[in-house]
């Protein structure tokens, strides 16, 4: 039988086990449906399709004002209703309700509830003008073609010298979304390792096992196990997001265009960042004999990860700082900091070559010198193994 | 045939194998004897490579042991553990795969074993809501299920009551009859006894004492002499001999050349004979010597 074989059984009983346990399939199925829920959520705060601003008129009107406010409200690509509202008392009783948005008094004041809207105060201004314009023009005699003439905007062209990149809002909040995704992520499925790890030793079958195959394989074994079940997760959660945004109609978001390539970093980034971490978690948790023992031992690869995190809000604000510049290629930080350099369009190739190259070889050096540990430290109960004496007495 | 050969090994400043070694021929039963801390467990791990030694050898029908031979090797360590939250019959057939098992090889080697444990119709149940005894079976067929040429089991009688003990017996010696090679540690010498040909009696991490019990016994220059005067003990005045307390009968032990005609005599001299035995020395006579020898 081969020893990648053996690693095979061992990933499938990790993975198989903790994905078919109770905890882990209630927790999952929380985080989808509140994710799947987010969609249907938005759409119902924010309505129907395009919102309906209603305008209230009370009083005297200038002639043809309904007509002058829909063709302003076109202009200002707003949907508008009109309600002619009887008396005073009643259309400030919409506008304290929150119904009229805004209410015409005698064609010549302009009511708010609280707030003033520069908006509407220009499209009801611009109506109540053009209006007045027209019947005045009407009077001295004008025909209707010669006063539509007058009183016709005059077209303009809008240009700026630079094109902002529309999807600039929604690709920084993809990024840092999936920056938090991966950080969770990693910290999570490390922790299983550990978490699995110390429980083996703790229930003492980890003899049982060490008698059929070598330390390495368990170690390699219980990384790969756990880490498919967190691209199971991975991949169900932004499934689910995915469907989510396509349910909240966010027509102005490009799902191929952002959605995805983060979706795809964040999987390609976990990858590299748990191979590294897991094996330091697996290397930790062998040092300790209970799970009481195991927050004190966790210790280190959190005091290794957190920094990496904060570096990565900071790259989200100055991805060319020289912090997160250097942060970026050093592997421990890499896969939480390059990933924001990557989508802030700043990573030279040749540093993204640094980051995946460094971070894989030093989380090949992990797998070593966490099995070696692990090997050292794992048939020794009671207190805690010092890594170093780990370290050492494997080797004897 | 399985061959532990001049084993040594140290942690810290504490010898736990100084030149131990003893050999099991194939299809028989040795039973490993020691005090505690003698270095038994650490022989144990030896042979599955969860110690390394610092030098010494272990060799499995003439050649070194490495991983592909381990695969048929059944272990069943002092300290018991399995998975308490994974079924039984899931976690055996993973331990038979590990081991080299197919699925339906692993499923098949499961279920007899299952049943010859009497443990049918718990395959499906989570170890923990198990009994202490029946985890203990599991933990056997843990040992079994990969049908293992050669079985190491440490302490597999202890915790076990009359009937366990009896049933387990049974299993060792109708296993070893079909071939399988059997080393196991005990403290119950008794049990030893009727369950072994052959021991091996270690101390100091120093095997003292090894061979068939039949030839130890015979080899040994002592014997055991029981007398019963008047309903009492009775034990000769001779200072070379040793007295023995055990479950309120006294024996002594003398050397086999002692003069039993004498020794009759003086007994008879004390009061009515009821019972005089002079025998081979006993397991537990043979262990005493050479513990503290």
């Amino acid at each position: 039988m081969s020893p990648w074989r053996q690693v095979a059984l061992l990933a499938k009983r990790d993975f198989t086990e903790r994905a078919t346990s109770r905890p882990f399939l209630i927790t999952m199925s929380l985080l989808v449906v509140a994710i799947l829920a987010v969609g249907p959520i938005v759409n119902l705060l924010s309505g129907d399709g395009a919102e309906v601003t209603e305008i209230g008129l009370q009083g005297t009107e200038p002639p043809g004002i309904e007509q002058e406010l829909q063709a302003q409200a076109q202009i200002l690509e707003m949907e508008i209703d009109v309600v002619r509202y009887p008396d005073r008392a009643t259309a400030d009783t919409a506008l304290t309700d929150g119904e009229a948005a805004v209410v015409l008094v005698d064609g010549t004041t302009i009511v708010f509830h609280t707030d003033e809207s520069s908006r509407l105060v220009a499209l009801v201004g611009g109506a109540v003008t053009t209006a007045v314009k027209t019947s005045t023009l009407s009077d001295f005699g004008l025909s209707d073609s010669e006063v539509a003439a007058v009183v016709e905007p005059v077209p303009l062209d809008v240009v700026t010298l630079e094109v902002a990149d529309p999807q600039e809002d929604a690709k920084s909040v993809a990024a840092f979304v999936g920056t938090l995704v991966l950080y969770i992520s990693i910290l999570m499925f490390g922790q299983f390792v550990a978490m699995g790890t110390v429980e083996e030793k703790q229930n003492r079958v980890v003899e049982v096992i060490l008698a059929r195959v070598r330390p390495w394989q368990v170690l390699v074994g219980k990384v790969v196990g756990i880490g498919l079940l967190g691209l199971l997760q991975l991949a169900l959660l932004g499934g689910a997001a995915y469907i989510t945004a396509q349910l909240a109609d966010l027509s102005d978001i490009d799902l191929a265009e952002i959605g995805l390539p983060i979706i795809a970093g964040v999987f390609f980034w976990f990858v590299l960042g748990y191979t590294f971490y897991a094996f330091l978690y697996a290397a930790v948790g062998s040092t300790v004999s209970r799970q009481e023992d195991l927050q004190g031992a966790m210790m280190l690869p959190i005091i290794l990860i957190l920094p990496g995190y904060f570096i990565a809000l900071i790259a989200a604000e100055s991805p060319d700082a020289l912090l997160p510049t250097f942060a970026s290629m050093f592997p421990p930080w890499a896969p939480f900091v390059m990933p924001v350099r990557i989508a802030a369009g700043v990573a030279q190739p040749w540093e993204i070559a640094i980051a995946v190259v460094g971070t894989g070889l030093a989380a090949a050096a992990l797998v070593w010198i966490g099995s070696r540990v692990y090997a050292g430290a794992v048939l020794r109960t009671g207190g805690r193994v010092k890594l170093r004496e780990a370290w050492r007495s494997a080797g004897e | 045939m399985l061959e532990l050969v001049d084993l040594y090994k140290r942690f810290g400043d504490v010898v736990a194998l100084n030149g131990a070694g003893f050999t099991v021929q194939r299809g028989r039963i040795l039973g490993f004897l020691g005090p505690n801390g003698a270095g038994k467990t650490t022989a144990m791990r030896v042979v599955f490579g969860l110690v390394r030694p610092d030098s010494g050898s272990v060799q499995w029908a003439g050649s070194p042991v490495g991983a592909a031979e381990r695969l048929h090797f059944g272990y069943m360590p002092e300290e018991r553990g399995l998975y308490p939250k994974m079924k039984v019959r899931d976690q055996l057939v993973h331990f038979s795969r590990l081991s080299g098992l197919s699925k339906s090889e692993a499923d098949h080697a499961v279920d007899h074993w299952l049943g010859e444990l009497g443990l049918s119709d718990r395959g499906d149940s989570k170890l923990e809501d198990l009994s202490h005894g029946n985890q203990q079976r599991v933990q056997l067929a843990a040992a079994l299920a990969p049908n293992p040429d050669l079985l190491i089991l440490d302490e597999p009688f202890a915790g076990l009551d009359p009937i366990g003990v009896a049933s387990l017996s049974g299993t060792l010696q109708s296993l070893a009859s079909g071939g399988v090679t059997i080393v196991f540690s005990s403290h119950q010498l008794d049990l030893v006894e009727d369950v072994c040909e052959d021991v091996a009696i270690i101390n100091e991490g120093r095997v003292v004492l090894t061979g068939s019990l039949d030839d130890i016994r015979n080899r040994s220059t002592k014997r055991r002499l029981t007398v019963d005067v008047n309903g009492e003990p009775w034990v000769p005045k001779d200072a070379g001999t040793t007295v023995v307390d055990q479950q309120g009968r006294s024996h002594c032990i003398v050397d086999g050349d002692a003069p039993i005609s004498d020794l009759l005599t003086e007994a008879s001299a004390a009061g009515t004979v009821n019972t005089f035995m002079f025998e081979p020395p006993r397991l537990t006579d043979l262990f005493r010597e050479a513990v503290e020898s």
